[in-house]
């Protein structure tokens, strides 16, 4: 009984897709990038990047394309 | 069964045969590694003294839960001495320390047995997904080849514990959407992530990859459990801090905030790929297959997440240690990967399906990736019976600072400078520096917690907690104050001093903050220098002309 009620409150269940996991990866992506670029501007040393400082902004530079990347394929679920 | 027969048939015989020959060369590799893993395993059980750098005070913790003391205490009172880890681990220890005392065998047992386990579950959920019994095999057992889990695998250290309960965790929530009893797997799961995260902080990363899994295959469902986790988990942590009077956070967070190297990380990573390399390419394209032709599988969500939080490897104190959850996760796709391209069982779209004709050609390379792995991580001990005449066999000589031990890893800042098989002359020398703490009633200030179980000492200080808190320190903050402890050392409260440092080196050095260190070199002078497990163990005694100012 107890899986029959879990498998109904899964089908109702909103499911992420393809496309949506691009648009979040993008959103979280964009994120980072603006946040490390603020925390340099805080720190006063703004443009002045680290190793670690740039890493982080190809991550997040990163995470954008393939969110970009996933973009068209869709409503197939992630 | 079909399949089987189908696949037999229509491949051609010679391909056929060279898969049964790789996959033959790579149990072969794969049954030297262990059987080098348990000889070393055994060999540590037996080493009564710190092998690792931090081991006995993993011991500390146990012996300190099995009194019902907290091992989360203030360093600024005698006996200096806090622990950086979660509880899990050692607790599970206590009953051991009911029966055995303080001893070092146990623990490294229990982890020991904390990677076979994990190997197993490799293992198993490799066989779950691909029914190719000796590619599950291999993958479990290229787990244990690892020189990273050779390593730590049968230390007295929580991490390997962590990983155990972090894999079974993911092992057992990855059918769920198949299951008939889901709720119960998500329990099981979110209970071994508790024990996970409560066994050292690290398994967050592991913790957040279920839930993101979760969040993908179902929203809702993904909140309702993430509350009554995050209530569960936040309310034993914030009891934790409340009991320990807010010792808890200092010293398992804020202690844990060290300096960043990124050559540290950039150096592993690059060692780790070397190492890891041919199963890590099987394991990305399965994520990149999983990411653009079918659902993501929290394997392929679990690696990524893993791989992500390796970067911490960078950290001052961390190393080799932090990339065992991604290599766990990487044995399982790559063996997913692996069964696959041998069953023929890709779902590929027709623009692709071309592939699946090359699949026979591809299951060679699959097969051949396994021997690849084996030969990459090779490590020997070249003064042993059988395993010397195969370092002969394959023309190998030791390349580490220890005489009669080769690795393939290699060195980088950050990998641990072990894996050697400790020598009856270690052990002698470690009782020689027993000796010297017996020799005088007073306690001993030691950078290893052996040496005060063994001359039946209170263990005193936590060096790398210590420094971890003074180099936090700040104008408007003091997370430690060594005075009471520089006082005491001033005072020749100890009746010797045991630091630790690099053959070769003559400076007195240490874990200790710099003004501690300083005061250890007023007050104390260098007795004598003791080899042991490739490193000088310094014994200092209290200078006898020293007058405190």
């Amino acid at each position: 009984m107890m899986g029959n009620s879990e498998k109904n409150v899964q089908s109702s269940d909103f499911v992420i897709t393809k496309r949506t996991l691009g648009a979040l990866l993008i959103a979280l992506g964009a994120l980072a990038f603006v946040a490390v670029l603020l925390l340099d501007a805080l720190r006063g040393s703004f443009g002045d990047f680290g190793p670690t400082q740039l890493l982080a902004l190809a991550g997040s530079l990163g995470a954008c394309l393939l969110g970009l990347s996933l973009l068209p394929l869709g409503d197939r679920p992630a | 069964m079909i399949g089987t027969l189908e696949r037999t048939q229509s491949m051609p015989r010679l391909l056929l045969l060279a898969q049964q020959t790789l996959l033959s060369i790579a149990a072969l590799l794969m049954a030297l590694h262990l059987a080098v893993y348990f000889v070393y395993a055994a060999n540590l059980m037996a080493f009564p003294f710190d092998y690792d750098q931090g081991e006995g005070f993993e011991l500390n913790d146990t012996v300190l839960l099995s009194q019902f003391q907290s091992p989360y205490r203030n360093n600024e009172v005698f006996p200096f001495y806090a622990s950086n880890y979660p509880p899990l681990y050692h607790v599970i220890l206590v009953p051991f320390a009911w029966l055995f005392g303080a001893e070092y065998w146990y623990g490294r047992l229990v982890s020991f047995l904390a990677t076979l386990i994990t190997a197993i579950a490799i293992g198993y959920a490799v066989q779950r997904a691909t029914r190719q019994r000796l590619v599950a095999t291999l993958s479990g057992c290229a787990y244990l080849a690892s020189n990273y889990i050779y390593h730590i695998g049968p230390l007295f250290r929580q991490h390997i514990s962590m990983v155990m309960f972090e894999t079974l965790a993911v092992v057992t929530i990855a059918t769920v959407s198949e299951s008939e009893r889901p709720r119960r797997l998500i329990a099981l799961s979110l209970a071994l992530l508790l024990a996970a995260g409560y066994t050292k902080q690290l398994a967050v990363a592991t913790v957040a990859a279920v839930f993101i899994w979760l969040f993908l295959r179902g929203v809702r469902r993904a909140i309702a459990w993430a509350i009554p986790f995050a209530a569960i988990a936040g309310g034993i942590f914030l009891l934790i801090d409340w009991s320990t009077g807010g010792q808890w956070w200092l010293n398992v967070i804020t202690a844990n905030v060290n300096q960043y190297i990124l050559g540290q990380y950039t150096g592993l990573l690059r060692q780790f790929i070397g190492l890891h390399g041919a199963l890590l390419i099987l394991a990305v394209l399965m994520v990149v297959y999983e990411l653009y032709l079918d659902r993501l599988s929290v394997y392929s969500v679990w690696f990524v997440a893993a791989m992500l939080i390796s970067v911490l490897a960078g950290k001052w104190g961390a190393g080799d240690s932090y990339f065992a959850t991604a290599i766990a996760g990487t044995c399982i796709l790559a063996g997913i990967f692996a069964g696959r391209t041998l069953n023929n069982a890709w779902r590929l779209p027709r623009s692709l399906s071309s592939i699946q004709r090359a699949m026979p050609v591809l299951g060679v390379v699959v097969c051949a990736a396994f021997v690849l792995y084996g030969a990459a991580v090779i490590k020997l001990p070249l003064d042993m019976p059988v395993f010397a005449q195969i370092g002969q066999i394959l023309g190998v000589q030791s390349n580490t600072k220890f005489p009669h031990f080769y690795d393939s890893a290699g060195w980088t800042m950050g990998y641990a400078i072990i894996g050697q098989i400790p020598t009856a002359q270690d052990i002698a020398n470690g009782w020689r520096i027993v000796e010297y703490a017996k020799a005088d009633p007073r306690p001993i200030l030691s950078e290893e917690a052996a040496f005060s179980f063994r001359s039946g000492k209170p263990v005193v200080t936590n060096p790398t907690q210590l420094l971890n808190l003074y180099n936090n320190n700040t104008p408007e903050r003091t997370l430690y104050d060594p005075s009471t402890l520089i006082a005491m050392i001033e005072e020749q409260a100890f009746g010797v001093v045991i630091l630790r440092r690099e053959v070769g080196q003559t400076a007195i050095l240490g874990f200790y903050p710099p003004p501690v260190l300083a005061a250890i070199e007023r007050a104390y002078e260098l007795r004598e220098a003791i080899p042991m497990n490739g490193h000088e163990y310094t014994v200092l005694l209290p200078r006898p002309d020293w007058k405190k100012p």
